[in-house]
């Protein structure tokens, strides 16, 4: 690093070279073109802020590490935003960057080692049938409950969830932002809301 | 599996994850009208379609749970214009260096280097300033940057005051005051310190945490720093603020947002003048 700070003084003199004016209008328009790419991304990025913020939340517990973590997302991609497609989903790419930061936290790292028996069907036990139209008499204006239901869902259950619910995006999207299958999206997220339905059952199940 | 409904074959019901695509949008048109017509017929799988859209419906609620701290958002945006006003001069000073290696001529070479003998004697005395001053503003970042290095350990490694200050008794031509913890500003701590030298002068280096962020201070004597005043305020990304007291100049380098920042800058100014 050292060595390339340095150097960022030497084109001082070999600046010097060239003629004045074409050099100031160089300069000119790779910073205007540099700015005005800072602009799009803002543009494309901050309305984001709130759901970002509210994800990182969900995902770091903690309100100060949510804003560093949400800070640390929309730095590095700015700093990649030259590498972003046009016309591909924005704000998966966002929630991916987001993602991939928090798992390069402590906490991350702790989440990542989990591992999802979903995601080795093998080991599941596929007779399970779905609810029982009795199952389906949970109340649902409690949001108490929810939330306290959401806290008790597993990390990656809860995340998916959040993705497909709150955010709505696409199975194929949230596919690339997890980096798992399509049809690992599909069977998680039929898991999560089972799980959580089961979770709102015990204390609330036998009133409407 | 195929695109068809798929049904539980002993009870004949919409299987789980097939009916959680449905409420979703996520299964091709066939597989869509499929299901929706065997929901016409079928009165248990019916209540579980609605069951499970109230479901997500509420889900969508709860999840909308934590909303930005005040003023969270003008934070990122002053990071976010800092860093954008940092990356164009980073660019446009790697096209400048492009530039060089394509002048097309050597009579244009040779007219522009007389051009900028001419242009480098006249502004001789204000391109060594610049320069310094770039060379300090390197300096102060790359001893930023190693301090944040996993392996390494502040000379001094203490969270107080009165430890880190008789540190430097004696290694120091001069003195300074730290903040109370207490003074300090929220979730801003002192991790240590080391002893230093910018522009071959002794300084002291101290070792703050803002957040998560790192953060570097540099303390030394004005009366032989008289060009830290006119350094930029950031650098390659990252924030280089300056104060001065009547003794001592103050320079603070980190990537936390200038706004907290500041604040511990002025707790450490405020110090000076209370010590």
């Amino acid at each position: 690093m050292a060595v390339m700070f340095h150097s960022q003084c030497l084109p001082i003199y070999a600046v010097s070279l060239l003629p004045r004016n074409l050099r100031h209008t160089e300069a000119l328009r790779t910073m205007s073109s540099a700015t005005t790419r800072g602009g799009d991304f803002e543009q494309l990025a901050l309305p984001l802020f709130a759901s970002l913020y509210n994800h990182a939340h969900w995902l770091t517990r903690n309100q100060d590490e949510a804003e560093d973590l949400v800070q640390e997302t929309f730095s590095k991609a700015l700093r990649a935003f030259d590498a972003f497609q046009p016309g591909t989903n924005f704000k998966a790419w966002m929630f991916r960057i987001l993602r991939n930061t928090f798992l390069s936290t402590r906490a991350g790292i702790a989440a990542s080692r989990t591992v999802f028996l979903e995601d080795h069907p093998e080991t599941l036990d596929t007779t399970a049938a779905g609810p029982t139209p009795e199952d389906n008499l949970i109340r649902l204006d409690n949001q108490a409950a929810l939330h306290a239901a959401l806290e008790r869902l597993q990390p990656h259950l809860r995340e998916i969830l959040l993705l497909c619910e709150v955010e709505e995006i696409k199975y194929k999207d949230i596919a690339v932002i997890l980096d798992v299958p399509i049809g690992t999206v599909m069977s998680r997220i039929s898991r999560a809301r089972r799980t959580l339905r089961s979770l709102l059952q015990p204390p609330l199940g036998a009133s409407l | 599996m195929t695109q068809s409904i798929q049904l539980n074959q002993a009870v004949e019901h919409l299987d789980p994850e097939r009916l959680s695509a449905f409420i979703d949008g996520e299964l091709p048109p066939t597989g869509q009208q499929g299901i929706e017509q065997h929901l016409t017929t079928c009165h248990t799988c019916t209540l579980r379609v609605l069951s499970a859209t109230q479901l997500k419906a509420a889900t969508a609620r709860a999840g909308h749970r934590f909303a930005e701290p005040h003023e969270a958002l003008a934070r990122l945006t002053a990071q976010l214009r800092s860093q954008i006003q940092a990356k164009p001069q980073l660019q446009a000073e790697a096209k400048r260096t492009a530039r060089i290696h394509s002048i097309p001529s050597l009579r244009l070479a040779a007219w522009t280097v007389l051009a900028a003998v001419i242009l480098l004697t006249i502004s001789l005395v204000g391109w060594r300033q610049l320069h310094q001053t770039n060379t300090l503003a390197a300096e102060l970042l790359d001893q930023h940057l190693a301090t944040l290095s996993s392996g390494a350990t502040p000379q001094v490694i203490s969270t107080d005051r009165h430890t880190v200050k008789p540190w430097f008794q004696g290694r120091l031509p001069f003195s300074f005051n730290l903040p109370d913890a207490t003074a300090l500003p929220p979730d801003t701590t002192l991790k240590g310190a080391d002893l230093t030298y910018l522009n071959n002068q002794p300084a002291a280096l101290l070792l703050f945490t803002i957040h998560k962020h790192e953060v570097s201070i540099f303390l030394t004597q004005r009366a032989i720093s008289p060009t830290f005043t006119t350094l930029p305020s950031t650098r390659a990304g990252f924030t280089l603020h300056t104060a001065t007291t009547p003794d001592l100049c103050i320079i603070a380098v980190s990537d936390v947002n200038p706004a907290d920042l500041n604040l511990l800058v002025a707790s450490l100014l405020q110090a000076q003048a209370g010590g």
